[in-house]
């Protein structure tokens, strides 16, 4: 490591994670806005029942670039990508290329802070001002990640299991009105319309680019390949889930008419004689906890950029960043603007970690970047 | 310096507990007390009722063209609050309110303009649509605000009505709610076969998206009772009624389908004419589509296992297989009867096909269905559609023999 300048920001060395708890974090930042609309958008896509199929080869897709990513982060110990990059770009491009990232993080931020205002208004607090549920938010989150990386693991690793237990208990429930004629045929219309769908599908588990900052925070970095499999492993089941339960239920042509298909799914049947006869506030809360931790992910991510590109105190930033994810969350001036937004995060995510950590890999391969090994 | 920091410290801990008020989280709440909940909801052809011509005479009103009433089954807290009380009064435990319009949502707001107690509309559990309006109209256009909606659920239960929708909603027992009756009554599919599988609003709108034709179960009200009697036929292309199959044809349907969970069949012994009937344990039915060229046709399969219920013949025991044997085959060609009497309905007189026939189709030969798909009520019409019924008795209760 080098000494010096680098001193202010280097990462404390008790301020490390588990392999679990990486997977864990990778987790939580995928599952987020997507578990609503994923059904639509990838129906939209496909238009045949074989949506499943897409989804599971996104997340394969998704999964190769994770390891690309791990690969990449693997060759500089202890640094996280803003600190790596310039070694291979040189310092003004890696200057950039970082600045693009931060923006990133910021613009996927303010979507999911928006789509839980757009959500939590419709059904939830109807008449409370989207700023009064926005606020609140994102105070938590800055109060969550003040404690550091160690922090946010310890209170992910609390939400993960709630979260899994209360969404399969809900989608389970569902069967009350699955019907298994409306995922059928199997590949009736072939491969095409299947593969048509991955690009779509591949989007909605953005979220293993996270490893490029937290696998300097590792405390078993050469387990950070496994990490990012569980991590994307795990929700490619809760997706085929809930993809397989909503176009069961609603039906193809049912499902592109939806806005938000899942929460549809969940309206759509009571039952009696539980103590519950209705589901929509366990996946909401399951959902809002989801959605706080993807924010919390990206606030996080973003402080942590600015605060090593500018070699300064990371919590000046978390607060100044609050005010721009806000801005950034009221963006959209309706529900269909919140809807492009989250395409074109899902572009930038395209170019941003499929194409770009693969060149820089190829590159620091040919430069033969000199980095000290330590494991 | 020590006493200001005091100072800060005192105003800090001022603001926290100020924080601490919002948590309540009652920024947009509104009391319980002062909600009806809407429990059912009837649309019916347009006919203003005695109080709003009244009100409409005496200046009210808007500009609307009356082509809709829409009746709403409320529990207001009065209501509630006295059907708790002991002492059972006499009184209705429901109240059905009516206004006339022609947007569904716009009446439901004129009800405010009636009411003290608003309609809030998450307990919505069924509505019932008249056949006259649904002639008239089309489906999606008069549930699009109800899917809308972010309090109406989509697991509200959609009904058809021959008769005036309002009356389904009227009852003389005291202390019943028509609107719980009615979705209570959905729960008996395992007792006939005259029962659809229930239509919650969400797929009566996925069906209607599909384009295919499909049934809606009928209710009927006499005298302030009501029964479950047969189905509407909607046809997909315009998401109208179109006709209507009684109790007898969905017995039949229920066999093509092979969706009854339960139910009977009645049928008389062709040599002396005594009553036999079948009941039905479990049924399976499986349809084969076969397409050669710009043929298609379909092979039918149905299976079922039962036993006997109820025989009024003089002769014969029961503890004798070939007596069996012979009730078993009156009932099959009973079913086999229940059967071409429903494809005869919908082949010659409505032609459409509401018993899953394209979508095995589709499930089976998905190019071929590609090809059909936009006609498919009128080439089903003409399609030739074979079937066997298979019957098994496998036992007779407890009683064998006669004498």
């Amino acid at each position: 490591m080098i000494k010096g300048s680098e001193s202010v920001v280097m990462i404390n060395s008790n301020d490390r994670i588990t392999t679990p708890q990486t997977a864990i974090i990778v987790i939580n930042f995928i599952l987020g806005t997507g578990i609503l609309t994923l059904p639509r958008t990838a129906a939209e896509q496909v238009k045949t029942p074989d949506v499943w199929l897409t989804v599971i080869l996104g997340g394969i897709v998704t999964m190769i670039a994770g390891i690309i990513m791990v690969k990449l982060s693997r060759k500089f110990p202890g640094k996280t990508f803003y600190q790596y990059s310039k070694e291979i770009t040189g310092k003004w491009l890696s200057k950039l290329i970082s600045l693009l990232m931060i923006g990133y993080f910021l613009l996927l931020g303010g979507f999911h802070a928006r789509s839980l205002a757009e959500v939590t208004g419709y059904l939830l607090l109807e008449g409370t001002p989207t700023w009064a549920i926005i606020m609140p938010f994102m105070w938590i989150s800055l109060y969550l990640i003040r404690g550091g990386i160690n922090s946010i693991a310890r209170l992910f690793e609390i939400i993960f299991p709630i979260t899994v237990i209360l969404f399969l208990l809900v989608a389970f429930m569902s069967m009350k009105i699955f019907e298994i004629d409306n995922l059928r045929p199997v590949l009736g219309s072939g491969v095409l319309p299947v593969l048509k769908g991955v690009k779509t599908t591949a989007l909605a588990f953005t979220g293993p680019e996270i490893m490029l900052i937290i696998l300097a925070f590792m405390k078993e970095p050469h387990k950070a390949g496994k990490a990012v499999l569980v991590g994307i492993t795990i929700p490619i089941f809760i997706y085929v889930i809930t993809v397989v339960m909503v176009i069961g239920a609603l039906s193809i042509d049912g499902v592109v008419i939806r806005t938000w298909p899942t929460l549809d799914l969940i309206r759509s049947f009571e039952l009696t004689g539980l103590i519950f006869e209705r589901f929509d506030s366990l996946l909401l809360v399951v959902w809002i906890m989801q959605m706080f931790a993807s924010f919390t992910i990206n606030h996080y991510a973003a402080s942590l950029g600015l605060s090593q590109l500018f070699q300064k105190n990371i919590h000046p930033f978390m607060y100044g960043l609050l005010p721009v994810i806000y801005l950034i969350s009221m963006i959209p001036k309706n529900i269909n603007d919140v809807f492009k937004l989250g395409d074109v995060i899902g572009n930038i995510a395209l170019v941003l970690f499929g194409f770009l950590p693969l060149l820089l890999l190829i590159i620091s391969k040919v430069k033969g970047v000199k980095y000290e090994t330590n494991l | 310096m020590k006493q200001t920091f005091n100072h800060f410290q005192f105003l800090l801990v001022l603001f926290s507990v100020f924080l601490l008020l919002p948590l309540a989280g009652c920024w947009s709440s509104h009391e319980i007390e002062e909600q009806s909940f809407g429990v059912g909801v009837a649309y019916d052809k347009g006919k203003e009722s005695i109080a709003e011509k009244e009100f409409d005479e005496q200046g009210g009103g808007y500009t609307k063209k009356n082509l809709i009433t829409s009746t709403y089954q409320l529990i207001t807290p009065q209501v509630a609050s006295s059907t708790t009380k002991q002492g059972g009064s006499q009184q209705k435990s429901y109240v059905n309110i009516s206004e006339t319009g022609d947007s569904p949502f716009q009446m439901l707001r004129e009800l405010s303009l009636r009411s003290d107690t608003p309609l809030t509309s998450p307990h919505m559990k069924v509505m019932v649509i008249s056949e006259a309006l649904a002639r008239a109209y089309s489906l999606e256009q008069l549930v699009d605000q109800t899917l809308r909606d972010n309090d109406f659920r989509p697991s509200c239960l959609v009904f058809i009505s021959k008769g005036r929708a309002s009356d389904t909603l009227e009852s003389k027992t005291a202390g019943e709610i028509p609107a719980f009756h009615l979705y209570g009554m959905i729960d008996n599919t395992y007792r006939t076969t005259r029962i659809l599988p229930p239509m919650p609003l969400i797929k009566l709108a996925s069906k209607i998206q599909t384009g295919s034709s499909f049934l809606m179960q009928n209710v009927l009200s006499a005298n302030g009772e009501i029964k479950f009697a047969g189905a509407g036929i909607i046809k997909g292309k315009t998401s109208k009624m179109i006709g209507f199959l009684n109790e007898e044809e969905l017995d039949g349907l229920a066999w093509i389908t092979g969706k009854g969970k339960g139910g009977l069949v009645k049928s008389f012994d062709k040599k002396t004419g005594q009553l036999i009937v079948y009941e039905i344990e479990s049924m399976k039915s499986h349809i084969q589509p076969h397409v050669k060229g710009d043929n298609i046709s379909f092979d039918v399969h149905i299976e079922s296992v039962g036993r006997l219920s109820e025989s009024w013949m003089t002769s014969g025991s029961a503890f004798n297989n070939q007596f069996l044997q012979n009730a078993q085959k009156t009932s099959e060609k009973k079913v086999k009867y229940l059967v071409t009497n429903v494809l005869e309905k919908m082949q010659t007189k409505y032609k459409v096909d509401v018993a899953g026939f394209g979508n095995q189709l589709r499930i089976k030969q998905p190019r071929t269905w590609m090809r059909v798909k936009e006609n498919w009520d009128q080439t089903f019409s003409e399609v030739p559609i074979n079937y066997d019924v298979k019957l098994t008795i496998k036992d007779y209760g407890a009683s064998g023999s006669k004498k």
